[in-house]
């Protein structure tokens, strides 16, 4: 399969990239890690006429600050998050959910941003339009869903692995744009809008991710389910951060999070609710992940039934919340 | 602030070897090495990064040939099939691969081969779980998988018998 003409421009640094990006004289993409673009630009979904390359960028190593918080590049692979000792000590369920994307060879061209600004997917979407499904869908600009014949609107699903893990942690990004620059909570980049799942203005490149400082009575943990690793995209992919009281038995406040279920991550603030201010038992667990099946309506997607993914979704939240508080029996 | 547009001569160090050539800024570095180079061995599958047949050594780290710009590929030292043995003497990882029966109609063997080697690079002893970590991604339609896995542990018992 090859790629559409287009020129291509490599920048030295970020900023140089947001006014290249803001400025745009033709179509414009950016391009980081490239495995989601040029499948995209294979597909014919993404018709950049210059490509505003970051690969001669280098990403810089991560950096724990005086408060205990911990900044991450954009442009780290996801192979070096995975693999970084700064996180897997101080946010393992992010280095948990880095190692779960996609294969290897992925993880070792993939950035941690590129990650975290994937568009949203469809299995009617992404994939060539040459010779079926050509009349475009909702997502391609037209008025119609090949998914639901009768739908009224897209179903695009977002699949990213490392937002939950970072949306369960309350971690901000830094956001490089050409009107000026801040962070913002990393919730607040998701719109949950199938079309533009992603909030980004035009030339706003997010250049940083920072996570708060780790309590000592933190546990956490990841749990991703497809039926062909490395091969798909998650089923269903849940976070958990659980906040501990001294005794290590009792639950201050939970963030739970859910990827691949919805047009961005979901978190289930009733399920959250039912974990916070009580003792972890099993009982609590079971309550907690049924109460996360009852208000979370998932999106079906790539041939997993509504029904399917709920109880999915049971079952990991389950997972996740027994594999956090795992540590605590030994402790 | 460099811009590509249309032909341009880049340098590329494949297997040891400095190569000048002149690349369009959308050729992959699967289409140069396969159209320009002759090296056939990096194979074509999917084009689109689902099955690692055309993964290639970049620095010693396994990646994907049809997801990287050839312009993209100047700085670093990229290693294929072709340039793993040294003149007819095969690697501990080609050999292991002949003798478990893990090739059948070879398709993936390069990618797998490739990946194997960087695994054993960085682990000498992976247990099977590792081993399965380190080659998700590879799509094999004959093997069933099992004959490779024990080929890279045969590769594995070969190499650490040959360094103790």
């Amino acid at each position: 399969m090859r790629l559409p003409k287009f020129s291509c421009v490599k920048v030295a640094s970020v900023e140089e990239a947001s006014r290249l990006l803001a400025q745009p004289d033709v179509e414009t993409c950016l391009s980081a890690g490239g495995t989601e673009l040029l499948p995209r630009m294979k597909y014919g979904l993404s018709r950049p006429q210059k490509l505003i390359s970051l690969k001669g960028v280098a990403a810089e190593a991560p950096v724990l600050g005086e408060d205990g918080s911990i900044q991450l590049h954009a442009l780290m692979t996801l192979s070096a998050v995975a693999a970084s000792h700064l996180v897997q000590e101080n946010a393992p369920v992010l280095a948990a959910a880095a190692a779960a994307v996609g294969s290897n060879e992925i993880r070792n061209m993939a950035t941690l941003g590129g990650n975290l600004c994937q568009d949203s997917r469809c299995l009617y979407y992404n994939q060539p339009h040459d010779f079926q499904f050509t009349a475009p869908c909702f997502k391609r600009g037209g008025d119609q869903c090949y998914f639901i014949p009768a739908g009224k609107k897209c179903r695009a699903v977002f699949m990213a692995d490392t937002a939950p893990a970072l949306i369960s942690l309350g971690a901000n990004v830094y956001v490089v744009g050409p009107v000026g620059s801040g962070s913002i909570p990393l919730e607040k980049l998701y719109s949950n809008d199938p079309l533009r799942p992603v909030t980004l203005a035009s030339g706003e490149i997010l250049s940083r991710i920072i996570i708060p400082a780790r309590p000592m009575q933190r546990v956490e943990a990841f749990a991703k389910f497809s039926w062909r690793p490395g091969f798909e995209f998650s089923a269903v992919s849940v976070a958990v951060v659980l906040d501990l009281d001294e005794d290590r038995q009792t639950c201050r406040s939970a963030r739970l999070s859910v990827g691949s279920i919805a047009a961005g991550p979901l978190r289930p603030l009733k399920a959250e609710a039912v974990l916070a201010g009580g003792r972890l038992s099993d009982k609590v667990i079971t309550a907690a992940a049924d109460q996360a099946a009852a208000e979370i309506h998932p999106v079906p997607h790539h041939g997993y039934s509504r029904v399917y993914l709920t109880e999915c979704l049971r079952a990991q939240v389950r997972r996740v919340l027994h594999s956090a508080i795992g540590p605590l029996a030994k402790t | 602030m460099v811009e590509y547009t249309g032909k341009r001569l880049i340098q590329l160090n494949i297997n040891g070897e400095q190569f000048s050539l002149a690349v369009e800024p959308q050729e992959t570095l699967l289409e140069v090495l396969r159209n320009q180079l002759g090296l056939t061995g990096t194979k074509d599958g999917c084009g689109t990064g689902e099955c690692g047949a055309c993964t290639v050594l970049m620095d010693g780290k396994p990646q994907l040939a049809c997801l990287l710009l050839a312009i993209d590929c100047q700085q670093v030292k990229i290693t294929t099939i072709e340039g793993l043995s040294t003149g007819r003497q095969l690697t501990s990882v080609q050999e292991a691969f002949l003798e478990e029966g893990a090739v059948q109609c070879g398709f993936c063997t390069p990618g797998m081969v490739l990946a194997t080697s960087a695994l054993l690079t960085e682990n000498s002893r992976p247990s099977e779980k590792e081993i399965k970590k380190a080659l998700e991604g590879h799509l094999c339609r004959c093997t069933g998988y099992n004959k490779i896995i024990s080929a890279v542990q045969q590769a594995s018992a070969k190499m650490t018998r040959n360094v103790t």
